[in-house]
Parts: C-alpha cells; structure tokens; sequence
C-alpha cells in the first residue's frame, strides 16, 4: 500500500506553475487601451436638446397653472351652487366649441368629472 | 510617446484634466498593475483566456467608473476591488452553467483540465496543489492566492476584502490546513 503524503505547505516552493503566450505582457497594455471605449462616450456625450425638449417645461408649467385654475374655478363654483339658479337667469349660456374642450381636456389633465363641473359652473 | 513614469499623486492630478491627460495617466495605471493583476486573476480561474478575458473587463469598468473613483484608497487597492468583483462574478456564472451532477464522462477533474492546458508547467504536485486550492470557497481562496503566491501583506488584503487582518489570518490558517489535509487524504 501506498504511503500518505505529509506535505507542509510551508516546505512547498511558492512557485507560480503558469505560463502565458510568448510576448503577452509585453503588448498588454496597448491591447487593454486599445479595447477602451473611446473617451468621447463616456465623458463629452453631447445630448441634443431638441425644440420639443427646450418647450416641455413650459408647457407642463402652464398645463399646471390651467389645472390649478380650473380646479379653485370648480371649487368656488361648488361653494357658490346655491346661487348657481340665479346666475342661470342673469347670464348667458355659453357654448363652448368640441376644439375647445379637447385642447383643455389636453392641457389642464383633468378628469370629466371636474370638467363638467368646471363648464357648468363657469356660467 | 513614451510611457510616463508611475507616480501615483501626479497620475491623480491628471485623471481629473483634459481626456489627452486621462488616458495617458490611465495607460499608466494599466502599465503598473496589469501583470499583477493577471496574475491574481489566473490563479483563480486557471484559465490564461479566461484571466485575459477578466483583465480586459476590470480595466474596461475601471475606466468607465474613472469618475467615481475619488481617490480614498490607493490606486492599487481600487484596481484589485475591480479584479475581485469581477472574477467572483465569472466564478460564480461558470459554476452556474455548469451541472451539478457529472457522471463519469462529464465535465474534466482540474487536474485533467491543468494537465491538457499548454499554459500549466507544474509537476504533479503543483497540479494537486492547484486542485486542493479549488476546493476551498472563493473568497477562502482568494485570500490564499494573495498571500501564498502574490506574497501580499495582510493589511493590503484587508483594505480589497473588507476583512479584519484576524479573520483573514483565520482563514489563511484553515485555508493551509485543508489543502494539507486534501493532500494526506491523496493515495
């Protein structure tokens, strides 16, 4: 029977048992830039700010600004429906046009629900 | 144009300038510390391919994070964190594709693998060496590698790891105590 070997990790020659291609560290460091992503890409990215981009502030600010308007509209209007028969008889219905009430569906975001109430009030 | 000398605290100055300046304190910094690098990297993954592969990746993230490296550790200590992330990410999706349960044609034992690879020039024990090592747990042997064959102070290890200098003496400690033990075990 074979004896067990009683190696000591101490005793062993710490030796590297690997090799690499021939002139391989030499070219590493070109190949490894090489392989880098160019700078451009990473650092100087120039984002294209485009007429749409530049306009977007703006107009979620003043779709904010119709929201805020149409909802304290609603809410006076609410607190004052007990005069809404009265109002009724000194002022003219106004016809509001399809066009109109898409575009303000569109900017205000608000639901029918504050639509109709904004619209009925209003007069 | 030749290779600017390493001198970490002007390399530091130059990666905050113009691209030229980066890229040149880059090669730099990939001058100094690939060979290093490579190595810590090929004794853990054996494979001269798959430890170029890696190397290529942590210089690739290194240099993308360039920005977020604000210089609080050294330079070195960053680079190693990179190599560490980086081939336990690639031991661990290689353990994952490879199955489980291999039947005796299955998948080859890493003696056979280092016995095959032209790369590998270890005599019989080095390759049992090799063997017993990928016994241990990754981090368990990582931390072998740096100290048995990369001859790194503890400390060093300590600030890539996050690991006290104790618990990383510990685990060097039980680390050469398996791979005696595989060895003893070996008919």
């Amino acid at each position: 029977m074979e004896k067990k070997r009683n190696i000591k990790i101490e005793e062993l020659e710490a030796r590297r048992p690997f090799s690499v291609p021939e002139g391989y560290f030499e070219n590493l460091t070109q190949e490894i830039m090489a392989a880098l992503p160019e700078q451009e890409s990473i650092y100087s990215t120039k984002i294209t700010v485009t007429p749409w981009m530049r306009i977007r502030p703006y107009l979620y600010a003043a779709a904010a600004f119709a929201g805020i308007f149409f909802c304290i509209k609603a809410a006076v209007g609410i607190s004052s429906r007990n005069n809404a028969a009265q109002v009724a008889q000194t002022e003219e219905t106004t016809i509001y046009s399809d066009e109109y009430i898409d575009s303000f569906l569109e900017t205000a975001m608000i639901d029918d629900c504050t639509m109709y109430y904004t619209l009925v009030d209003a007069n | 144009m030749a290779m600017m000398a390493y001198d970490e605290r002007r390399i530091l100055e130059m990666l905050h300038e113009d691209d030229i300046s980066r890229r040149r304190a880059f090669e730099s910094i990939v001058n100094n510390f690939s060979e290093q690098l490579y190595w810590q990297i090929r004794h853990m993954v054996l494979s001269h391919d798959d430890a170029n592969d890696i190397l290529q990746n942590t210089f690739i993230k290194a240099w993308v994070n360039l920005d977020s490296f604000m210089g609080y550790s050294r330079i070195s200590t960053w680079l190693y964190r990179i190599a560490v992330n980086e081939t336990l990410t690639f031991l661990n999706r290689q353990k994952a594709t490879v199955p489980i349960e291999t039947d005796d044609e299955g998948e080859l034992s890493i003696a056979e693998r280092l016995e095959s690879d032209p790369y590998f020039d270890g005599d019989q024990t080095e390759q049992q060496l090799q063997e017993a090592i990928t016994t241990l747990p990754d981090k368990q042997r990582m931390v072998f590698n740096m100290k048995y064959f990369n001859e790194m102070k503890y400390e060093e290890i300590s600030e890539i790891l996050g690991t006290s200098v104790g618990a990383l003496k510990a685990s060097f400690h039980i680390a050469v105590k398996k791979i005696e033990e595989f060895f003893n075990n070996i008919d």
